[in-house]
């Protein structure tokens, strides 16, 4: 019986990625199951009535460096999941890319970090990656309580791998974040993600 | 001669030397110097400076709209007092697409990036015709092949004034080559305009005569699809080209702006004014 139910879902999450490769904000959020670095599955399904973040991720990109070396993705992150966000980052590096890394290996660059996402969700063979239309890391969406997406696009208005960029950056991801919780529409709802190529496998 | 004093003047030399020639500097993956077409500046002229690019094999660097990632160069002037510099002239960019979902615009092997430099009717070293000027350039770049590194590099170059501008003839043949690069006007008679549907854009291009092959680079990020491949449509006076509208446009455009690249010809820039649906 469980197996059936997973064949579907498996079924379910073939058949959205043969019918579209991308996300419309407005659009329903499409659900996922995926493993996390601890080994938990993680369902879209299981935040309902949460707001999500996904946030691409390759830890040897330059643009992402940029966030975590100057702590700027690390203070998003406990920012908002202390205000009940959840946030799932997701490396979608194929094995041998850059950004690829092992469950184990990714836990200890959480704790180096002092990251604090909900989850990291371990996508080697892309397939959330291309569920979701994700091209760049840093590339990040937002989730409603209600399953629709509302943001899809950059994490900041200064495509540049420069920490001293980000004192002066407008970050879209908390805008969004601060308008939708304020019952206001997002303003920048979509915008052009910047950042290292997303490392697929094809 | 005490020998410091001969390491002193071996130096001076040294100094000067480098002061005149344009220097390539080593960067990762690439040799990266600052050229000037003219090797003498004249009062009131433009002279055409270029940041010149040799990339290792396999390596690229971005155009000014990057397509889905990277980044473009960027470049900080030093300019002698009263001189001002234009914009980067980009040449035609490539398409670079790694794989289905992600496709990026820019260049691979020898890049001359054409930077117009215009000359007040009087420099400040008129009076003293040995002076040189120096002009410097801090260039920033994203160098990617398989993985991306962020560079950047000091560039200079000094110039002697004369009373007519000179032009250095090995530079010149490279600035020449760069030129035909350029996207150009489009010729006379010749028409293109958009019209927007639900999930696309059609662009209708009226040369006078049936385009086979046409390529066309977007200007502004975010208003179609950089991966999705390009149907073009030959019709007896031109083309039409099926581009798939952007999933982060989410307001209705009035131009599509961008270079459109005839296989086996020229580039040219383009304006189109686009209509939207009949709804």
């Amino acid at each position: 019986m469980k197996n059936r139910r997973l064949m579907l879902r498996a079924c379910v999450l073939l058949a959205l990625m043969a019918s579209a490769f991308a996300v419309k904000v407005g659009d329903p959020a499409p659900g996922f199951t995926s493993v996390d670095s601890n080994g938990k599955q993680q369902h879209l399904s299981d935040y309902k009535g949460k707001y999500v973040v996904l946030e691409w991720h390759n830890q040897g990109c330059p643009y992402t460096k940029k966030h975590y070396e100057s702590g700027n993705m690390q203070r998003l992150q406990k920012e908002w999941t202390a205000k009940g966000v959840v946030w799932l980052t997701v490396i979608s590096s194929a094995p041998g890319t850059q950004g690829f890394v092992t469950p184990s290996q990714e836990n200890e660059y959480l704790q180096t970090m002092k990251a604090a996402p909900t989850a990291v969700l371990m996508d080697p063979g892309g397939s959330l990656g291309h569920l979701y239309g994700a091209k760049t890391t840093p590339h990040m969406f937002i989730i409603d309580p209600n399953g629709t997406l509302i943001y899809n696009g950059a994490i900041d208005d200064h495509p540049t791998t420069d920490q001293s960029d980000i004192a002066h950056s407008k970050n879209y991801v908390s805008m969004a974040l601060q308008e939708a919780m304020g019952g206001k529409p997002v303003a920048a709802a979509a915008t052009r993600p910047y950042g290292c190529s997303v490392k697929y496998k094809d | 001669m005490t020998s410091g004093l001969r390491i002193g003047l071996a130096l001076c030399f040294l100094a000067t030397a480098i002061a005149t020639a344009a220097q390539e500097t080593p960067a990762k993956h690439a040799r990266v110097e600052l050229l000037s077409r003219q090797s003498a500046v004249a009062a009131g002229s433009e002279i055409q400076m270029g940041v010149h690019f040799q990339l290792d094999p396999g390596w690229h660097i971005y155009w000014v709209n990057p397509g889905d990632s990277g980044q473009p160069p960027a470049f900080k002037w030093k300019l002698p007092a009263g001189f001002t510099a234009d914009e980067i002239q980009w040449p035609r960019p490539e398409r670079i697409q790694t794989n289905p979902q992600i496709a990026d615009y820019g260049y691979h092997g020898d890049v001359l990036l054409i930077v117009p430099i215009h000359v007040p009717q009087v420099t400040n070293a008129d009076s003293d015709k040995q002076d040189k000027l120096q002009f410097a350039a801090e260039a920033k770049w994203l160098i990617c092949r398989e993985v991306c590194i962020p560079e950047h590099a000091q560039l200079g170059i000094a110039l002697p004034i004369s009373a007519k501008a000179t032009e250095d003839p090995s530079a010149a043949k490279l600035f020449a080559e760069t030129r035909r690069l350029l996207p150009r006007s489009l010729p006379r008679g010749w028409n293109v305009t958009a019209r927007s549907t639900h999930d696309d854009f059609v662009l209708a291009v009226a040369a006078g005569k049936r385009i086979l092959k046409a390529e066309f680079f977007p200007l502004d990020p975010g208003q179609i699809d950089n991966s999705a491949p390009q149907k073009i449509q030959p019709t007896p006076t031109g083309a039409k080209i099926t581009l798939k509208r952007s999933d982060i446009l989410l307001k209705p455009i009035t131009v599509l702006r961008g270079v459109l690249v005839i296989a086996g010809g020229p580039a040219y820039r383009i304006e189109a004014p686009v209509r939207q649906k009949i709804q």
